[in-house]
């Protein structure tokens, strides 16, 4: 077996669609009609998406090669087949979305240049190449898919109470196609300005500074216990003439589902695990991508295998219900797709296998548990003692920790548990809840820093 | 089908059932690193249940989770005072004043005191 080394991003180029130098960046928006970008929200005022986020990683890189608010053909392309106009796999909807009342305000047309403004401050432009319609509720369902049209993995319809569907469920029924360029570079608040490593600079922190020849990306949207943790180090095991170098954990930061844990918690539980030497800072290294996480199984496991090939990892983690919340689609639908493909979501061959799919190697794993007669934890595939397994339920823990109960080190590391405490501190609350939502809607993940942009 | 709500026995709750037959239905979880009791709850006791909380789901072991700390804290008093874990009925007919203290929980709970 050839060694191997780090693949290209995903479409050739990494997407880098940010102007530093603020004198060019206030003359491209001098005259462009301004536009304050607004959050998604739910029937009850609930803030669900920002479409900053999404902003933030098309214009870093992070979903390479898209750079901006898809165009209709984009979109059908996405919806139909999970490919690109240019051909390119890409599994999500990536729109600027506005109300009737908003685009009539802003009288905009192809050709037209946009501001976005956000936090009072510009933010990014906009070319606009198109302005269509969408009907949302149709754009949610071939998003996710359904029963009748993908038999291989879904297995109910999706509906209100699925996360991902009501961010596509409830946008505006206009979509404001171009391309995207941040003007006005965004400044991390604390805690995420020490995991801010977008892909340019992450591959070359892993060739030149890390020097990881072979690295291998984990998935997060929660603080990890001991199961995750024996995950990211058995899935490491894999590379090619020795185990993977590096393991990058990649967390999904933005709006989520109630229950959750809070964004800052995941990321220093997980800086936990290599600060405290679980797993050796040498070969562990936490990142963040903002998104607000659509619980795609299949579909979001796609997204996170272009994001992690554009942040230049070798290999991706990939277990059992993977980014999937309740029982819409089969337990191994990712696996399944990763291993197989899946003819009705355009994949005759895994996506790794099919042209212009990705590059990146699927590491496709089973379960852990705790095992009292092994005395620890143990890989589904290996312990025999399934009679007597005791499986980790991240709800079952979350159960323990909101009763106050410290969850033994066996199961989650103290250190980790502390960072859950020390942000339960700041929200009153251990969990995700609509305060916490409406507060981070409010303050976002970043500041912008004052800009005057010359009128026309 | 029946389902499961695990109950956590700290210290605390460890001394309420000292010396009661209880003692005899602990269960090891992690290498004795915790101490839990198990009550079964019947499928239509489930159903009311999963209505009267909408976080609450059963989970891949089929226990009953995301279960207000206020559903956990009564079902031990009744566990406690009744000694026996056949107590879900009795659960049950308090579930209005479970729901309106669920209610608070959703948006403050106290943190524990650690280092």
């Amino acid at each position: 077996m050839a060694k191997l080394k780090m693949p290209p991003p995903h479409g050739g180029e990494l997407v880098n669609r940010v102007i530093e130098k603020k004198e060019y960046a206030e003359s491209l928006a001098a005259g462009a009609i301004e536009f304050d970008l607004k959050p998604t929200l739910d029937p009850n005022g609930v803030p669900i998406r920002h479409v900053y986020r999404e902003i933030v990683s098309v214009c870093y890189g992070f979903f390479s090669p898209v750079e901006g608010s898809m165009t209709q053909n984009d979109l059908e392309g996405v919806l139909k087949e999970r490919r690109l106009e240019n051909g390119w796999v890409f599994p999500y909807p990536i729109l600027l979305d506005v109300s009737e009342e908003d685009l009539k305000s802003l009288d905009v047309k192809e050709g037209d240049r946009l501001l976005l403004k956000l936090k009072g401050q510009p933010f990014a432009i906009m070319d606009v190449e198109e302005v269509y319609k969408i009907d949302p509720k149709d754009v949610a369902t071939r998003t996710f898919g359904t029963p009748e049209n993908n038999p291989e993995v879904v297995r109910q319809p999706f509906d209100e109470k699925h996360p991902g569907w009501m961010i596509y469920r409830c946008m505006n029924p206009y979509v404001i196609a171009g391309k995207w360029t941040i003007i006005n570079p965004p400044k991390f608040r604390e805690p995420y300005d020490r995991f801010w490593l977008p892909p340019a600079e992450c591959r070359a922190v892993i060739k030149y500074v890390k020097k990881w020849r072979t690295c291998i990306a984990h998935q997060t949207r929660n603080v990890p216990h001991t199961g995750h943790e024996m995950l990211m180090k058995c899935a490491a095991y894999t590379g090619d003439i020795e185990p993977c170098h590096g393991i990058l954990v990649n967390a999904i930061i933005g709006a989520k589902r109630k229950g959750d844990y809070p964004n800052e918690a995941i990321l220093e539980g997980h800086e936990a695990v290599n600060k405290y030497g679980y797993i050796k800072p040498s070969r562990h290294m936490v990142t963040f991508t903002l998104w607000d996480m659509r619980y795609g199984n299949p579909i979001e496991s796609l997204l996170h295998g272009i994001i992690r090939q554009n942040m230049g990892c070798t290999h991706h983690m990939f277990g059992r219900d993977h980014a999937a919340v309740g029982e819409y689609y089969d337990k191994y639908a990712t696996q399944i797709l990763w291993s197989e493909g899946i003819p009705s979501f355009g994949f005759e061959a895994p996506p790794n296998e099919v042209e212009k799919g990705l590059k990146i190697i699927p590491q496709n794993m089973a379960e852990f548990w705790y095992c009292p007669v092994c005395g620890e934890i143990a890989y589904s595939e290996n312990c025999g003692h399934v009679k007597e397994k005791q499986k980790f339920s991240g709800s079952f823990l979350r159960g323990m920790v909101a009763e106050g109960v410290m969850p033994p080190k066996v199961v989650m590391r103290p250190e980790v548990y502390k960072a859950i405490v020390k942000w339960w501190k700041v929200f009153g609350y251990p969990f995700v809840n609509n305060k916490y939502l409406e507060n981070l809607n409010k303050e976002l993940e970043i500041d912008l820093a004052p800009m005057e942009i010359p009128k026309a | 089908m029946p389902h499961y709500i695990g109950v956590i026995l700290d210290e605390n709750r460890l001394a309420q059932i000292k010396g009661t037959p209880l003692e005899e239905k602990i269960q090891d979880l992690f290498g004795g690193q915790l101490k839990m009791l198990v009550v079964e709850v019947p499928e239509d006791k489930t159903e009311q249940i999963l209505k009267a909380f909408d976080r609450a789901r059963i989970d891949s072991r089929g226990f009953i989770e995301d279960l207000p700390v206020a559903f956990k804290r009564a079902l031990f008093e009744e566990i406690a005072k009744a000694k026996s874990l056949d107590v879900i009925d009795k659960v049950l007919e308090r579930l209005p004043e479970i729901q309106e203290a669920a209610k608070k929980e959703s948006e403050y709970i106290p943190p524990p005191e650690i280092e």
